[in-house]
């Protein structure tokens, strides 16, 4: 976001949707991609999806569907 | 609104379909998705489980023709 | 309340249980509730040596929480009925943004 404004988590949620993701996970393993949809729960979608732990790329998914409560946090690549 | 996406449609559009869940306890299971709910509740056929050990070079694989997998051990679902 | 219906469906048939203990238990489903906690009547531990646990218990209550999975007959599931009552979303989802 280019400026610093009072907003909500929702809203910050919906208007990442379509742009580059990382999604981290409380097991520690980092997903990037872009983010299709996300719902209330924190559930995901991702396309394009790349597995990272310790830095480096364990595997390439299309699409991902990630369960929300396995979800650490979202943040806009 | 009403023709939001949402995450679980991802799931419903690859019934009949097989797919690779990873769950909790260093598992995997590729299927045929048969049913599955909001919770990911899932029934998969022609299934496969693969149980990763620690030294990450020995897999164990046991099949199973019709599965019945509870959703709180869902880490993700992805078409295959 | 998808799989609940479908485990009743179930009722009478024998099915093997794994827990998140790695315990699996085969046996006669008998009842299930909503939160798909499951009775068996007629119970065998199938990894019995490692967990004997179980040797002299004919009925087992097993809390839905603790399962895994169940391993079911492929004959006793109409894959068609489940997969059209998984699309057309027969479960109650207070968060959806979708209005079926």
């Amino acid at each position: 976001m280019s400026e610093f404004e009072k907003t909500d988590p929702s809203k910050f949620l919906s208007d990442i949707i379509g742009s580059s993701v990382i999604v981290k996970l409380q097991n520690g393993i980092n997903y990037t991609g872009n983010l299709q949809t996300i719902d209330g729960y924190m559930n995901v979608v991702l396309d394009n999806a790349k597995e990272c732990s310790n830095g480096k790329v364990v595997r390439d998914y299309g699409d991902v569907f990630i369960r929300g409560n396995n979800v650490l946090y979202i943040s806009e690549a | 609104m009403s023709t939001k996406e949402e995450p679980l449609d991802l799931i419903r559009f690859h019934l009949d379909e097989f797919v690779l869940i990873k769950l909790r306890g260093a598992r995997e299971i590729k299927g045929k998705l048969q049913g599955y709910d909001s919770h990911c509740n899932m029934v998969l056929s022609e299934a496969e489980e693969y149980i990763y050990n620690d030294s990450n070079d020995d897999v164990e694989t046991k099949k199973t023709e019709m599965v019945f997998v509870r959703g709180d051990s869902v880490i993700l679902i992805s078409p295959i | 309340m998808l799989f609940f219906s479908f485990f009743k469906t179930l009722v009478d048939q024998e099915v093997t249980v794994e827990l998140k203990n790695d315990m699996e238990i085969k046996g006669t489903l008998k009842s299930v509730d909503q939160y798909l906690n499951l009775k068996l009547d007629n119970i065998s531990c199938t990894n019995g040596n490692k967990y004997p646990h179980l040797q002299s218990v004919k009925t087992l209550f097993i809390r839905g929480s603790t399962v895994r999975y169940v391993h079911m007959s492929p004959n006793s599931v109409d894959c068609t009925l489940l997969q059209d009552a998984s699309r057309r979303k027969l479960w109650f989802n207070p968060q959806s943004r979708m209005i079926v």
